[in-house]
């Protein structure tokens, strides 16, 4: 890391370094001399941050570290809380947060001083680390998708991070924060184009020899859909939380007149576990505002967030399942919801609100249909031909029998279920990683059986107690279909 | 669905699909666990497997009895021998199942996938396409060992895949695994 003074040059002029050179990097995976390494380099350590020949490290943005750093300063004064403040008195607590936020930036500064990405052949290598080095090297086919989320300070300094969703990966790989929102564009972009399904040569085409020559603002792609914030808040508002909400509170004031107690403890939980209630509606409507889907040839676009905006770039290839749900209360409105299945956001990421995975928050059919059939050519959501179970179902599902059904199509297997919260899966034969019938001692005596297509990152789709002979039939042709279309592509 | 033809707009595979016509498809009424019989030829796993589970069994029993019988003879109170009692009938039902179990074990190699069955109580069957394997895991635990037994699951991207096939010889095994691996390197698909 000698030549540190020399950096933010080489940071500033990676398009044209790689636009110049004759042949940018050997064949990928040759691996003879890693990261364009003079020869006589040992391996993999001391590598220069530019190298000899090969795509020079990249930094992440100067202004990452100070980001860092307030990010620290909110956790600083967390940490040192109330009580610290009224023992030490104000001077002294302002000194300690001072001093504590400018350590953790000078950490920042050294970790991004030591930080660096760059492309190599078909994989992003992300070197981090002081003491403990480690480079990650991601390979690009595995990518399912990438997000650039900006919270609201990179929203004030104009900067970015970038995730990338890999299959295998426990979490969110290499989120690299931060970029400039047009590096972070134009690399997702680059990588995008690299993990394009089309194998590419290593020698470079236009999009990825040049990338400063393409407008790294306008690839918005075709606008799709924008949800109204209105439909979004009333959305919310008939969540079971948001609408119970006047009841309970009627509750709590009603128990507090009649009891005639105005305790402080009990008002503060009260009110903290009404907050505690309402925080996932208010969340959604956070990350959900303003949000935007645009097609941009074989990907899928999704924008939103009102205080944290992501951008969300779903290759269309890359989705497993498509699920739509009808709450109990937006049958009101005729409202359903989309989520989008891939196979990046894993378990670890359980978490309702961190999977990105929403394909439209809140919408009537005909939307819902039109974004189905962009998503998944050839689907109608509107006119998906399902057929229910046998009417010995009944003695399972004594009213839900009717909501159950489950059919084949030309691309897509398609099942629904649920009585009061309807749903429907759409699974892509070609997405289909195994097929399993189960059957439970109840449906046995009833000759029933279940038929699950299993899919990678997500639950997939099940046809619940069909007939057996039509279990199997349905399993034999899955499989089939399932093997005709890995076939095809 | 139960004549699903006509209901779906294209059950006939289109003409862009046909190189996988639909295998017979003749559900008998041999029994739920075997479908297709004449595209498929179940293997058995090792019987003696019945005694790894047995073994397996009688430890969680022992255990159990030695706490209700000394709860019985420190207290003497009847709702201990009652407990006896439970857990001898429940052991003795789990022991009966446990021979039946490992028998409806089985599992097919077909040209394109693997089938495993199992399951008495909730009966399942798996199909997975050779072609989505992502690895294969090969082990046996120290009990297994003893019998010289080994237990063979095929791993896909999907979590829900439940492709494992215990007591299985050392060489079934291994002769499983390579032939899972060779076939999955094949039509590697992954996702």
């Amino acid at each position: 890391m000698s030549d540190g003074p020399a950096e933010p040059e080489t940071r500033q002029s990676p398009p044209d370094t790689s636009a110049h050179q004759p042949p940018p990097y050997a064949p990928p995976y040759e691996g003879a001399v890693p990261y364009g390494a003079p020869p006589g380099m040992p391996y993999p350590w001391p590598a220069p941050p530019v190298g000899g020949d090969g795509e020079p490290r990249q930094r992440l943005h100067p202004l990452s570290p100070l980001l860092h750093g307030a990010k620290s300063l909110v956790v600083v004064i967390a940490g040192l809380s109330w009580s610290t403040l009224s023992r030490v008195g104000f001077g002294w607590f302002a000194a300690m947060v001072a001093v504590l936020a400018l350590g953790a930036t000078v950490l920042s500064v050294i970790s991004w001083y030591n930080t660096g990405y760059h492309v190599v052949g078909r994989e992003l290598r992300v070197h981090e680390g002081l003491l403990w080095r480690r480079t990650r090297a991601i390979p690009l086919e595995r990518l399912q998708a990438v997000e650039v989320v900006r919270p609201l300070l990179a929203q004030l300094t104009g900067l970015a991070e970038l995730r990338l969703e890999v299959v295998g990966g426990g979490k969110t790989e290499a989120p690299l924060a931060y970029l400039g929102v047009a590096d972070a564009a134009r690399l997702r972009e680059r990588l995008l184009a690299l993990a394009g399904r089309t194998p590419q040569q290593p020698t470079p085409d236009p999009t990825t020899a040049a990338p400063g020559t393409t407008p790294p603002t306008a690839a918005v792609g075709r606008p799709l859909h924008a949800v109204r914030n209105k439909s979004l808040l009333i959305s919310q508002l008939l969540t079971p939380q948001a609408f119970l909400l006047p009841f309970g509170l009627a509750f709590v004031v009603v128990q507090f007149l009649t009891a005639g107690s105005w305790s402080f403890v009990a008002v503060a939980s009260t009110l903290t576990a009404m907050a505690g209630v309402l925080l996932q509606p208010v969340r959604r409507v956070l990350d959900d505002w303003n949000f935007r889907l645009a097609r941009d040839s074989g990907t899928l676009r999704v924008h939103n967030g009102l205080l944290e905006t992501r951008a969300q770039t779903v290759p269309l290839d890359r989705v497993q399942t498509v699920r739509a749900t009808w709450p109990l209360l937006w049958r009101v409105n005729g409202w359903l919801r989309l989520r989008l299945e891939v196979a990046g956001y894993s378990a670890a990421e359980a978490d309702d609100r961190n999977r990105p995975d929403r394909l439209l928050p809140v919408g009537d059919l005909p939307t819902a249909t039109m974004i189905v059939a962009e998503v998944l050519p050839g689907v109608r959501l509107d006119a998906l031909a399902l057929s229910a179970p046998p009417p010995r179902t009944r003695w399972l599902h004594p009213l839900g029998r009717r909501a159950l059904g489950a059919g084949l199509h030309e691309r897509v297997f398609a099942t629904r279920s649920g009585l009061l919260t309807r749903q429907v899966a759409i699974v892509p034969y070609a997405r289909i990683q195994s097929v399993r019938v189960v059957q439970g001692p109840a449906q046995r005596r009833l000759r029933l059986a279940t038929v699950h297509a299993d899919t990678a990152g997500g639950s997939g789709a099940a046809a619940q107690d069909r007939d057996v002979a039509e279990a199997w039939a349905l399993a034999a042709e899955l499989t089939a279909r399932a093997h005709a279309a890995r076939q095809n592509t | 669905m139960s004549d699903p033809g006509p209901n779906s707009p294209s059950w006939p595979p289109t003409a862009a699909a046909p190189p996988t016509p639909p295998p017979a498809v003749q559900p008998v009424g041999r029994g739920p666990l075997e479908p297709w019989p004449d595209t498929v030829h179940w293997q058995p796993i090792s019987h003696d497997l019945i005694w790894v589970e047995l073994i397996r069994l009688a430890v969680v029993l022992a255990i159990g009895l030695a706490g209700t019988a000394i709860g019985w003879a420190l207290s003497g109170h009847w709702l201990f021998g009652l407990a006896l009692a439970v857990v001898l009938v429940l052991g003795g039902w789990r022991a009966t199942a446990i021979v039946r179990a490992v028998q409806a074990w089985g599992y097919a190699e077909r040209q394109d996938d693997l089938l495993v069955r199992h399951g008495l109580l909730v009966r399942r069957l798996s199909i997975v396409p050779y072609s989505r394997m992502q690895f294969v895991d090969v082990s046996a635990g120290p009990l297994e060992r003893a019998f010289d037994l080994a237990t063979v699951q095929l791993h896909t991207a999907a979590a829900a895949s439940d492709a494992r096939v215990p007591g299985l010889r050392p060489a079934e095994a291994s002769r499983l695994r390579d032939r899972l691996t060779a076939l999955g390197e094949d039509r590697a698909e992954g996702l």
